[in-house]
């Protein structure tokens, strides 16, 4: 493996699915045999790479760089450090996992899978980009197999418009009117979700340019530009350059991630998908907006995001409150997964925009953990609907005794979802709240307040789905039994507890991340605490470490104060 | 100004592939007339032979660094000229290979077709190497008769006949407007040769005369104000003349657009990008609004064509080295694209005899082949990675925002958005909707070739540009008088040492 590793896990998909296209539809076997296949190459690599990223080096490590364009100035240039690592691996397992979840698919089986692999593979491939060509390149590819994938093997929601409006007033989507298709077909969802997010991505894009014209380095290597792009206090337009390329470029993909108020096309298109692709979509999908906020804004301009990362910190509120209030009401139940994703995604801004060492280790935690919650409630979503052929809550109800087996990992999906200890999110939640609650502890008592709201939306669907009478009519739905079926669940409830039982190395890698930039950004060096025994040695390297690095830094360079944070406490 | 007669086999060397061109296209002629008999499909391979022969020739003369001048500056062999001939000999074999199987709808004259079809291309070859205006017009007009007899090649439908008789009187107006265009400019300046007219003054016959030329030019290439003919003519014609007058005829129109905006009237630099941007702003949103409301595959293609023709002019709008680059790699990528989704226009109006977007429904079932290669296509329309679109597009947005053209990116931009939606539409029809019959459809050996050769462009000039973007940067680079050398010259990335 070695230094090609990073290959291995990005175009291990691509072959797959260029080896899907000679394959037959009819030899059902050997596509899901190649599928399986080819994510399983990419699992393997990602694991390898997890464990053998050097958390005491830090950095990007796993760097590949091959000149793709001199003209342009873009390279192929991958790499990953701690932030991009855990969220490579959650890519992978989701991968592995949502092929065997689709293990039933019967309508064109091999182009399903085909999309499937090309939509993961891009996604891997934004976590792993150090060039901002390569990073909105691959950003740009996972949206069209999105449409594909929902357009061909999603699901209509029926009723949506009475589900969300009790007095029957279809005030919803009064962009219907431009589309001429219904407002509860998939087709709506997959056009939504694709206009959507290419409308923001392409401000994103006019971010990136401006970065490149403004930078004046002929490249868009963002290990060069972050060390030598002078964008700071040009005057344009009655403020600063940097301010308008961080609103682009924040916005632009804050709407995939989605923040409050962006993020309209995310429940509706959660619902049309396909239970693999959804669990990808809330999983991997919506982190590459943080990622790739932290990767591009972070890296780049960070000044100007201690300016204006308050900004995350107001919508997050709204999205944690609104989304959770609109799952408890929601009768369907992608619709309350999907909205509780979209809350649980206002907890990572809100890790985010405190700035603190603890707060966004958290939530770079919390997407790892968050990917596997969400994903596995998808998947019993999924496998519901198969058997039961609605997503109502209502006419749902006592299906424990038919699945037994499937109500029982239902239950540890919630409890993983609401963060109670045993999973990982737990932790993640815990440094998110600890992290941000010296600079928003009004944010805090929200987020605390979405975590009770999450217990009881989640419990009032496990309730729903589960318990209470069943409809004769369901008596002939299935558990999963077979070992396809089980896998995936197995493996993302071992990875959500196994974190529990064993953080430190994750804690390590995402921390070996985030120092570096929350130094770069706060100019403040942490100081290592003596009660992090395990951490201790790394830490005190890196302490030493950083005031050359910081002391590199252009512009004014204001004092280095020793600083203590209560949360490293 | 005098002529010189007096010609080296030098100079015919120069002119080799046109030569040898014009001998092919009497021999096509005269086997048509000898052997009346002759399956026509011998007739189109024994076509695009001698189109081989002129694409190795030219493909010669690019790797050998042929280039030079003729009559007095009125021919000019750079590596322009070469790289705009390969285009339009390169499209117009794709286009013959295409209407192989579409012939057999024309009652008469089916060989004649070959001729026409190559006879516009050697139009459009002079008009490559048309260095002053007098060669301009009469190279321009030259291609341009070939077209109003293929454009009515259908005789006994209405459609066709309507689309020629728009297409015939735009176009002899738009001739009037360009003869009248050169009078005053010549009355201007004296000169007809663009390098000789650098030093033109300002006035106002010259202002009026070059926007009559640009008038003229813009009706070539269909950019908005000057695209009425277009969204008829498309729908009417054949379909591989369609094809035909979407591709070559704009990267010839190019070629002479750069040549008198770069070399002519590079003074003027400030003036004309106002110009070309109103025009690009215009064609990008009318083309791009318009196309929503399409029903029928050739219209949407049309108003397509329209939307990316603005984009092109984002290239040349930034009149710099890099734009007239990245506008070179942009038809290019355009010309794989749109060609593509013709040739399967062609392949799906044989098998069903409809080009009605509705009767798309359910392609994906039907023919998983077609419907996957028309996405492919439509989607490097659309400007999606990793297809060549993409790439072509952010090449021009790179090179525009070196200049400062804000507002041109940002409505390139929302018109990415805009498009979007209408390819969008289509991929929904072949993928999602349910066909009205399931029966499969066969397509023929020749279209196959015709779109397997697309896709390939289309997929390999996205994943790897590099090949690409050094042979258009070449070809600029041998065109004299570029308005700043320096613009696009790279200093290579500089390459960090990292995780050392």
């Amino acid at each position: 493996m070695g230094d090609l590793t990073l290959l291995y896990i990005l175009f291990a998909p691509f072959a797959g699915a260029i080896a899907l296209i000679f394959v037959s539809n009819r030899q059902t076997m050997l596509v899901r045999g190649i599928a399986a296949g080819s994510a399983f190459v990419s699992l393997l690599a990602s694991l390898y790479l997890f464990y053998a990223y050097d958390h005491v080096k830090g950095g990007f490590q796993f760097v590949q760089q091959f000149e793709w364009s001199r003209q342009l100035g873009i390279s192929l240039h991958l790499g990953v450090d701690g932030i991009g690592t855990p969220l490579v691996l959650a890519s992978s397992i989701l991968l592995f996992a949502g092929i065997f979840v689709s293990w039933h698919i019967k309508d064109r089986t091999k182009e399903f899978y085909i999309w499937l692999l090309i939509l993961a593979a891009a996604t891997i491939g934004v976590f792993m980009s150090l060039d901002l060509f390569f990073l909105f390149f691959f950003y740009e590819m996972s949206v069209i197999p999105m449409y594909l994938l929902l357009g061909m093997w999603g699901s209509h929601t029926k009723t949506y418009n009475e589900m969300t409006d009790p007095e029957g007033l279809k005030l919803r989507d009064s962009v219907r009117f431009i589309f001429n298709f219904g407002s509860n077909s998939k087709e709506y969802a997959a056009m939504k979700l694709v206009l959507f997010l290419s409308a923001f991505a392409v401000a994103a894009l006019m971010g990136i340019l401006l970065i490149y014209k403004y930078s004046g380095l002929n490249t868009f290597d963002i290990l060069v530009l972050r060390e030598q792009a002078k964008l700071m206090n040009i005057p344009v337009l009655g403020t600063t350059l940097d301010k308008i390329i961080w609103i682009l470029i924040f916005f632009g993909f804050a709407s995939i991630a989605p923040l409050w108020p962006l993020h309209s096309w995310s429940p509706v298109g959660h619902a049309a998908a396909p239970a693999a692709t959804s669990m990808l979509h809330a999983g991997v999908l919506m982190k590459l907006g943080h990622f790739s906020i932290i990767r591009v804004a972070f890296e780049i301009l960070p000044e100007t995001t201690r300016e204006l990362m308050p900004i995350a910190a107001v919508l997050c509120m709204f999205s944690i409150v609104y989304g959770g209030f609109v799952a408890y009401y929601a009768k369907d139940t992608k619709y309350v997964i999907g909205y509780s994703s979209s809350s649980h995604m206002g907890y990572v801004f809100l890790g985010m925009a405190a700035l603190d060492y603890i707060s966004l280790t958290g939530a770079v935690m919390y997407m790892f953990a968050h990917a596997m919650a969400t994903a596995m409630l998808f998947a019993m979503a999924g496998w519901v609907y198969d058997q039961t052929h609605t997503r109502d809550i209502p006419s749902l109800g006592g299906l424990s005794n038919r699945m037994p087996f499937i109500s029982g990992c239902f239950v540890v999906g919630c409890m993983a979802s609401i963060g109670v200890p045993g999973t990982v999110n737990f932790i993640a939640e815990v440094m998110i709240i600890v992290g941000s609650w010296n600079k928003y502890p009004l944010q805090v008592i929200v987020a605390v307040v979405g975590i009770v709201l999450t217990l009881a939306y989640l419990f009032k669907m496990m309730r729903g789905l589960f318990y209470g009478p069943m409809d004769q009519k369901y008596s002939h739905a299935h558990d999963a039994v077979s070992l396809p079926d089980r896998l995936p669940l197995l493996i993302m409830i071992t990875v959500t507890i196994g974190f529990f039982f064993f953080p430190m190395h994750l804690y390590n890698v995402v921390r070996s991340g985030v120092d570096p930039l929350i130094a770069k950004i706060t100019r403040v060096v942490p100081v290592a605490s003596q009660e992090h025994e395990p951490l201790g040695e790394n830490r005190e390297a890196r302490a030493h470490a950083s005031p050359q690095d910081l002391a590199a830094l252009p512009g004014d360079v204001s004092p280095l104060t020793p600083y203590m944070s209560r949360s490293d406490q | 100004m005098t002529f010189s007669f007096t010609m080296s086999p030098s100079d015919l060397l120069l002119l080799l592939p046109e030569i040898l061109l014009t001998v092919w296209l009497c021999l096509i002629l005269i086997v048509d007339f000898s052997f009346p008999r002759l399956p026509n499909e011998q007739l189109a391979y024994f076509s695009i032979a001698g189109l081989v022969a002129t694409l190795g020739c030219l493909v010669w003369f690019d790797v050998a660094g042929i280039t030079g001048t003729l009559f007095a500056n009125m021919f000019a062999l750079d590596r322009m000229a070469l790289f705009f001939k390969m285009f339009i000999v390169g499209s117009t074999i794709l286009v013959i290979l295409v209407s192989v199987d579409y012939i057999h709808r024309f009652k008469f004259f089916r060989g004649e077709y070959y001729f026409l079809v190559v006879m516009s291309a050697l139009g459009m070859m002079f008009m490559a190497s048309a260095n002053d205006l007098l060669s301009v017009f009469v190279a321009l007009e030259f291609s341009t008769l070939g077209f109003y007899v293929l454009v009515a090649y259908l005789r006994d439908d209405m459609g066709s006949n309507e689309a020629s008789i728009k297409f015939f009187i735009l176009g002899i107006f738009a001739a009037a407007l360009l003869a009248y265009g050169i009078s005053l400019v010549y009355g201007e300046t004296g000169k007809l040769v663009f390098s000789d007219m650098k030093t033109a003054q300002a006035s106002p016959g010259l202002a009026i005369g070059f926007l009559l030329i640009f008038a003229a030019l813009g009706f070539k290439i269909g950019s908005v104000p000057f695209h009425s003919w277009i969204p008829d003519t498309y729908h009417g014609s054949p379909t591989p003349v369609t094809a035909f007058l979407s591709i070559a005829p704009k990267g010839a129109a190019f070629a002479i657009l750069l040549r008198m905006f770069l070399v002519a009237l590079v003074t003027f630099k400030p003036i004309w990008t106002l110009l070309l941007v109103a025009a690009s702003i215009l064609s990008m949103t009318y083309g791009n609004i318009v196309a929503i409301a399409q029903k029928n595959m050739k219209r949407l293609l049309a108003y397509s064509g329209i939307a990316q023709i603005g984009n092109v002019l984002i290239g040349l709008a930034t009149g710099t080295k890099m734009g007239s680059d990245a506008m070179l790699f942009y038809l290019l990528t355009y010309l794989f694209a749109n060609l593509g989704a013709f040739a399967i226009v062609i392949a799906v109006s044989e098998a069903i005899g409809s080009e009605e977007i509705d009767d798309y429904s359910g392609l994906g079932r039907r023919s998983p082949f077609l419907a996957f290669s028309m996405l492919i296509f439509l989607l490097s329309l659309a400007g999606v990675p990793p297809l060549a679109g993409f790439i072509g597009k952010l090449y021009i947005f790179i090179a525009a925002i070196k200049e400062g053209l804000y507002v041109l990116i940002t409505v390139g931009l929302i018109n990415i958005v805009i498009s979007m939606y209408y390819y969008l539409i289509v991929v929904k029809k072949m993928y999602v909707s349910e066909p009205h019959d399931r029966s499969p459809l066969k397509v023929s050996g020749p279209i196959k070739v015709v779109v397997y050769i697309c896709l390939a462009g289309t997929l390999a000039i996205g994943i790897y540009p590099q090949p690409v973007t050094d042979w258009v940067v070449s070809a600029i680079m041998m065109f004299s008088n570029v308005t700043d050398p320096t613009a696009s010259l790279p200093s290579s990335p500089a390459v960090i040492p990292f995780g050392g």
